[in-house]
């Protein structure tokens, strides 16, 4: 039998919380409120300690100083089992599921004992996926369902384990504009029960449309508590940030007459077995034009980056810069063509953590001659380039020798950024550039951008923050399963327009539009 | 920050000499057990250690093959890779070393001929080495097991040629006949065994040094080691890179086939020192892979064999050779365990002075 939950309670105190890892203070004195019937939103820049001080309620950290009360009664939570038990689900960003199982197994994973009873379980996921109007077989394997499906049975495992409160860590940020309005209208519906839910984000926007109560976190410290009605969107971005952000000025590269310059990519396509990762792909990337692609990540977006930069070889099709074919080239000789690549994880892919930010510059140009004097690389002139990277592109960090794992995530990305903007002569291709970062950072990298764009170079901008796609693009392509829905004109696309033709829908008042060739005359 | 670096160089110097000091505790118990007393042991051992010149120099002598098969380890382990192999690498060097020196004593002035020498084990480990990157970079084949196999191929060559073309004039072991005093390494130490090896292995450890962290090729390595996609993303072909770095590795395993060889046995032999392959590995791993900590580590290794050699002659008291193997393993399994005592001592004490800043 399931133990018994002790999730009675009516409000869970943190009280004078403080965590630390081995370098930085990730909680220090964090004092808040959880109520039933009440959404509570955290609201912080990354790295401000939401995820934390949640992930020690849900018992997977241990605080350093500071307890946690359930109505006045000190309680220890040391595992999430505990947790549980106290009625407290979590729904990390990154799903806790077993792709090989169905929806009902990975919903009764760790809830049963003995034999199972899969019929009574099924039934039971069943009624309470239509209590919430979530539309989920339950017989599906989980692996075959698309990501905003599989929150849906993650949020069913935590309403299984009779979960009164529910803690959401960045829910939407794998969510189509529609699925997330679904995920809000869960959030009022299971509150409206008497239930609590923390809501982690970073979204402005969400906190506003979703929130009864708002914690704002900085630094890992609480920086505002306060009751939705009471404040407003310029005061909780002071609060989160600490500062005022200036968001940078769009200046047009003046030469607009470049004939066949920039990027041409015609019929471009890749199949990996029957599923087609890149699906007749055309476009034309004008020099000082920025062309945003938007689209649920996973839907040939990355494929296309690593196409353009030769790391893929693709199937049909072809690919020109600058009246160069690539198809021919190298990997070595792409990035010799002036591409330069922000690749969406730095992690695994353009950066070494525990290299220096010296040595993370030099990993791209080690091959070339002026870098390296008598066989030795030369030091000096190394050191003069990163110190140069490191105030043109306001890097804070203790200078070159550091290892750049020891970075925060948003100037290593200004490093990735720094050496790519060394490489990029003809084309910048930037993949999520700003995922994960604070909102300082995401200035400072949309401030290159424009730059770039200014300075007459093509960029082809990659992102799932529509918000970016719209601030910087001057012209729109949707992608999905591998296929443009078509390229626009910011002005004919609002929120919802996008956010159909992300699902793979075109709009009745834009088919029209998307039906056209690839729309070359509009500039 | 140089506070903290202050503090870490404390800790691995202390943490080592703990490490040290209780491997060699735990072997004077087991020397207990056979009723030997392990002070009276080790005193006199260190007492002849510091006192005799000749037992001195002995512990360099010892350090020598080590330094070369713990940069072979170590040199691989730079960019991820594994080669266990520095035992086999080792034996087609001391092949090549006594082939050579046998086909051309007495031809040419010794100077030229040491080198020709050298050169011909570099080749020889170099090719094998080369031979186990290639497998690695045209096939994927896993290079832990390669390397660790091509050991036993090695040996069953070294092994053949000793008893058909190489094996001595008498025709009676399965060994070479001794080379002439024209193909020896000078010795340095007069009155001892020590001999320029010792030199020529401390040159190259600090060459190897300056070619991983100051040269282009070195970076390479080394970023293949720490994030192989990235470097390949950057445009550089990490098949060639592992080619290179087993050719180098196996190399430098080569090397110590001319320093024992020439230096020390001036013959071949079977089952010639069947241990240096794998204390280059436990050397390579204690000195954290760093090329001039390797001198050091293997300058102690030395040392712990030249103890366990004098314990097992020492007059009246009965110490079995096995003794050394126990020595050495037990001092190892301590300063791997140090490295990770140090690692939680390290973030205690960030944990606490952030408490304090905080405070």
């Amino acid at each position: 039998m399931r133990e018994e939950v002790k999730g009675n309670w009516s409000e869970i105190e943190i009280r004078n919380v403080s965590k630390y890892f081995a370098r930085v203070v990730a909680n220090k004195d964090v004092n808040f409120t959880i109520r039933k019937g009440e959404v509570l939103a955290l609201l912080g820049e990354n790295g401000a300690g939401k995820s934390t001080i949640m992930k020690i309620l849900y018992g997977l950290y241990q605080a350093d100083e500071g307890s946690i009360l359930f109505d006045g009664k000190e309680e220890r939570i040391a595992n999430p089992k505990d947790a549980m038990r106290f009625g407290i689900g979590m729904i990390q960003q990154h799903f806790s599921l077993v792709f090989a199982h169905t929806v009902t197994e990975n919903v009764i994973l760790g809830a049963m004992r003995g034999i199972i009873p899969y019929a009574k379980a099924k039934e039971q996921v069943e009624s309470l996926a239509s209590r919430y109007g979530f539309d989920v077989d339950a017989d599906a394997l989980v692996g075959d369902l698309d990501v905003g499906v599989q929150q849906k049975v993650e949020i069913i495992k935590a309403l299984f384990k009779q979960t009164t409160l529910l803690i959401m860590d960045e829910p939407t940020a794998v969510l189509t504009p529609q699925e997330a309005d679904q995920l809000m209208e869960f959030v009022r519906q299971f509150v409206a029960d008497g239930h609590a839910v923390v809501f982690i984000t970073h979204k402005m926007k969400e906190v506003m449309e979703i929130a009864d109560r708002i914690i704002v976190m900085r630094d890992g410290r609480i920086s505002g508590d306060l009751r939705k009605e009471d404040t407003n969107e310029a005061e909780l971005s002071r609060l989160m940030i600490g500062r005022d952000i200036v968001a940078p000025e769009k200046v047009d590269f003046e030469g607009r007459d470049h004939g066949q310059l920039g990027l041409i990519v015609e019929n471009l396509s890749l199949s990996r077995g029957k599923v087609k990762l890149l699906d007749d792909i055309d476009f034309h990337l004008r020099p000082g034009e920025v062309l945003g692609i938007a689209g649920v990540s996973g839907n040939g977006q990355e494929e296309l980056c690593e196409t353009i930069c030769g790391i893929r070889a693709f199937d049909s099709g072809s690919i020109v810069l600058d009246g160069v074919d690539l198809s021919e080239l190298s990997l070595r000789e792409h990035i010799d063509q002036g591409i330069g690549y922000v690749p969406v994880d730095r992690h695994r892919d353009a950066m070494i953590g525990s290299m220096s930010l010296a040595e993370n510059i030099y990993l791209k140009f080690s091959t070339h001659d002026d870098w390296n004097r008598h066989g030795l690389i030369d030091a000096n002139n190394l050191r003069q380039k990163t110190l140069e990277s490191i105030e043109d592109f306001d890097i804070r960090a203790p200078g070159p020798d550091v290892p750049a794992g020891n970075l925060s995530g948003g100037n290593q990305q200004k490093l990735i950024l720094a050496r790519e903007m060394r490489l990029a002569k003809k084309l910048l291709i930037l993949n999520q550039p700003t995922r994960g970062l604070d909102l300082g950072a995401i200035n400072n990298i949309h401030t290159t951008v424009l730059q770039a764009r200014a300075e007459g170079l093509p960029v082809l901008l990659i992102s799932t923050e529509l918000s970016e796609i719209f601030a910087l693009s001057d012209r729109i392509a949707v992608m999905y399963k591998g296929r443009f829905m078509g390229i626009f004109l910011p002005r004919e696309l609002n929120t919802e327009r996008i956010g159909l033709l992300m699902a793979g829908i075109v709009p009745d008042d834009l088919a029209h539009v998307a039906d056209e060739e690839i729309r070359a005359e509009v500039v | 920050m140089g506070k903290r670096i202050g503090a870490s160089t404390r800790d691995l110097i202390i943490t080592n000499f703990v490490a040290i000091v209780a491997g060699l505790v735990l072997s004077g118990l087991l020397l207990l057990l056979l009723d030997i007393n392990p002070i009276q042991v080790f005193s006199s051992a260190l007492t002849t250690l510091f006192t005799d010149r000749y037992m001195a120099a002995e512990v360099f002598l010892k350090a020598t093959p080590f330094i070369f098969t713990a940069l072979a380890f170590a040199f691989t382990y730079k960019a991820n890779l594994f080669n266990i192999g520095a035992q086999g690498q080792f034996y087609l060097g001391a092949v090549a070393a006594v082939s050579v020196s046998l086909l051309l004593d007495g031809k040419i002035p010794t100077p030229i001929l040491l080198v020709v020498v050298l050169a011909s084990t570099l080749v020889a480990g170099g090719l094998m080495g080369a031979g186990i990157g290639f497998l690695k970079a045209r096939y994927n084949a896993n290079e832990f097991l390669t390397s660790m196999m091509s050991t036993y191929v090695a040996l069953a060559f070294m092994n053949y040629l000793l008893r058909t073309v190489l094996k001595e004039t008498k025709g009676e072991y399965p060994q070479t006949d001794a080379l002439s005093e024209a193909a020896w390494i000078p010795r340095i130490v007069p009155g001892t065994r020590l001999h320029l090896g010792f030199v020529i292995a401390v040159v190259t450890a600090i060459l190897i040094w300056v070619f991983l962290y100051k040269t282009p090729m070195g970076f390479r390595i080394r970023a293949i080691g720490s994030n192989a996609r990235a470097v390949e993303l950057a445009g550089i072909n990490s098949r060639k890179i592992f080619v290179i770095a087993f050719l180098i590795s196996g190399a430098l395993a080569g090397a110590a086939g001319f320093t024992e060889v020439n230096g020390v046995q001036r013959m071949l032999i079977q089952d010639f020192n069947p241990d240096i392959g794998s204390a280059g590995i436990g050397i390579a791993i204690l000195a954290n892979a760093n090329p001039i900590g390797i001198i050091f580590a293997s300058i102690l290794f030395g040392a712990i064999s030249v103890i366990g050699t004098m314990m097992g002659r020492m007059p009246g008291i009965n110490v079995p050779p096995s003794i050394v193997s126990i020595i050495q393993g037990s001092v190892m399994l301590f300063v791997i365990t140090a490295y990770y005592v140090r690692a939680i001592i390290g973030i205690r004490r960030d944990k606490k002075r952030l408490k304090r800043e905080e405070a």
